[in-house]
């Protein structure tokens, strides 16, 4: 068991994307809407039974016709140039059940993962995901880059909108990148091949509800188009975005008074006015989270489920 | 850790064509460990051999049940004189591809086995005094024609509902399929109110299923004692109260009960059923 190959392209230098589910799907969203836009092709998969439960049963007339588990699929995109491999993984193999990988499955597959990316001689290895933030929906995300090597630190922060986790206030250029997303990285270092994570912004407030937040996988967009030299397409998410804004407007006007007025102080968080005063504290943001999640619990916003 | 370390045989059965029964612990009523059990005892099967539990269960303790400790068992029994071959198994928490292979590894080379059920239990409306049906699914057509003469409803539809997972069995089911193994899941309903308590009635339907495909000689003496001492304690309870007695007189004819009304039944039967 492992990888099964349907082809085997000739690439050009190729570089990795990958992405599985997490956190409004940013990392998901971004690159499934790349894989779309360049058409990519399907040339690989990992076999599922190591990894995961199946999902779903399909029985017509009594007989049992398909048994379905989540993909682990990697495709490609020759541009000529910089070739791409993207890997698309619709679950991360979590050993306790929860949403991100862990355990041994986790390690299994991230090495598979990266002996396709040795395989193929790739460069570098994108993973993309979320970075949970105060900020507030009708913001720009940022996107936060995490390389695996100091050497990439200068190549990141010359980009537009991109920050470091030293950037982020009271971080200390510390912090986790849970699941694979983060694991790949570290292998990835073992085996000596550079590796980044770019995760795109989502504001706090979000970081619970099983909403996608197109913004968040915008901004690991316009950081790829930057880092890969490639012009992306991105009349797509820009629509997408522009309807999640839209559904979650509608929903913040249904927010009690007194938790719109603490969320609309987020309106003011950047990086630069992240020092100033008046902003949230850790306690304000506890405070709202439980006032949201007791909002969405029991006092309305169910149509949004 | 390989399919064949999984496993602990303590000496091969000597068989050509066998059939295996699975029968995971936990369902409702306990249908399907009664159902292993009564076949084990009344075939007098003697046990051959184990899938072991590292990798397949949590090690971080023991689970406590009527007082007592209990620890995850996957254990293999045969009848050679019958051809029958009987798994009887907590449901594993982690490992379940492994753990399926390892006993399709020892059902193909170590029994010879030719067709694999699992019995199961489903939640049911009906009452308890209504005919049980046996409801089936299969991996493949021939095995579904093979099950017409045993009055076998076998024409269902189903897609795993969103948030809800497939089965073990029928993930074993579709594993088999792709080994060319035919492979049956037999579902029983059984009452709602017995399913807490225990449904020898769904019992018989299916041993009497495997009687009658696989001439096995099984003696329901002791399964039929259990039904009437069962029919005996919901008489009594009939007697002393009419309005239960009506309850299940309304599901029978597939009348509703509201919400205090099912509650109401279910701890009276329990009850009575002590």
């Amino acid at each position: 068991m492992g990888i099964r190959y349907i082809k085997e392209p000739g690439l050009i230098d190729p570089v990795m994307i990958a992405a599985w589910p997490g956190i409004g799907n940013i990392g998901l969203i971004a690159l499934d809407t790349l894989r779309r836009s360049l058409r990519a092709e399907q040339m690989a998969h990992i076999e599922p039974y190591e990894f995961f439960y199946p999902r779903k049963v399909i029985i017509r007339g009594g007989e049992l016709v398909e048994l379905d588990f989540p993909a682990s699929d990697f495709f490609y995109h020759r541009n000529g140039r910089s070739d791409l491999i993207l890997f698309i993984g619709e679950e991360q193999p979590a050993e306790g059940g929860g949403v991100y990988a862990t355990g041994s499955m986790a390690y299994g597959m991230a090495n598979l993962v990266l002996d396709v990316a040795e395989k193929y001689a790739c460069r570098r290895i994108y993973t993309s995901g979320a970075a949970v933030s105060p900020i507030h929906h009708t913001a720009r995300s940022r996107a936060w880059a995490v390389p695996n090597s100091p050497n990439l630190i200068a190549e990141f922060k010359s980009y537009d909108n991109t920050v470091l986790m030293s950037d982020i206030e009271g971080r200390g250029g510390g912090g986790n990148i849970a699941g694979l997303n983060g694991l790949l990285l570290g292998i990835a270092r073992r085996r000596g091949i550079d590796a980044v994570c770019i995760m795109g912004e989502i504001p706090v407030y979000l970081q619970g509800f099983p909403f996608p937040y197109p913004k968040g996988s915008k901004s690991v967009l316009e950081v790829l188009s930057a880092a890969l030299d490639m012009w992306i397409d991105m009349e797509v998410i820009d629509e997408m975005a522009r309807q999640s804004e839209s559904e979650l407007t509608r929903l913040y006007e249904k927010l009690p008074d007194e938790i719109k007025q603490q969320l609309d102080r987020l309106k003011e968080s950047t990086v630069a006015a992240a020092e100033s005063e008046g902003l949230i504290t850790e306690d304000d943001k506890k405070k709202i989270l439980e006032d949201i999640d007791k909002f969405f619990k029991h006092d309305g916003g169910g149509e949004q489920h | 850790m390989s399919g064949e370390e999984a496993i602990r045989l303590s000496g091969s059965p000597d068989m050509e064509g066998s059939v295996l029964i699975v029968a995971w612990a936990e369902d409702a009523s306990s249908l399907a460990e009664r159902t292993a059990d009564y076949l084990i005892q009344s075939l007098g099967c003697r046990e051959f051999g184990e899938i072991l539990p590292e990798g397949f269960f949590p090690m971080g303790g023991v689970n406590v049940v009527d007082d007592v400790a209990r620890f995850p068992q996957s254990k293999l029994y045969v009848s050679d004189s019958k051809g029958l071959v009987i798994f009887k198994s907590s449901i594993p928490r982690m490992g379940w591809h492994r753990f399926l292979t390892s006993l399709l590894d020892v059902s193909e080379q170590d029994c010879r086995v030719k067709e694999i059920y699992t019995v199961g239990a489903m939640i049911s409306s009906a009452a308890h005094t209504v005919p049980r049906l046996l409801i089936s699914i299969v991996n493949n057509k021939e095995i579904k024609a093979a099950l017409e003469p045993y009055n076998v409803v076998g024409d269902n539809d189903y897609e795993t509902p969103p948030g809800q997972k497939p089965t073990l069995s029928s993930y074993l089911a579709w594993l088999a399929g792709r080994r060319g193994i035919p492979a049956v899941n037999l579902w029983v309903p059984v009452p709602y109110y017995l399913v807490p308590i225990d449904d020898p009635r769904s019992v018989k339907r299916l041993i009497y299923f495997f009687n009658s495909k696989y001439d096995l000689g099984v003696d329901f003496t002791a399964l039929d004692a259990v039904i009437a001492e069962q029919n005996n304690k919901i008489a009594g309870l009939f007697e002393k109260s009419p309005e239960i007695k009506n309850m299940v007189r309304r599901l029978e004819v597939g009348e509703g009960l509201d919400g205090e009304e099912s509650e109401q039944l279910a701890r009276e039967i329990a009850e009575a059923l002590k």
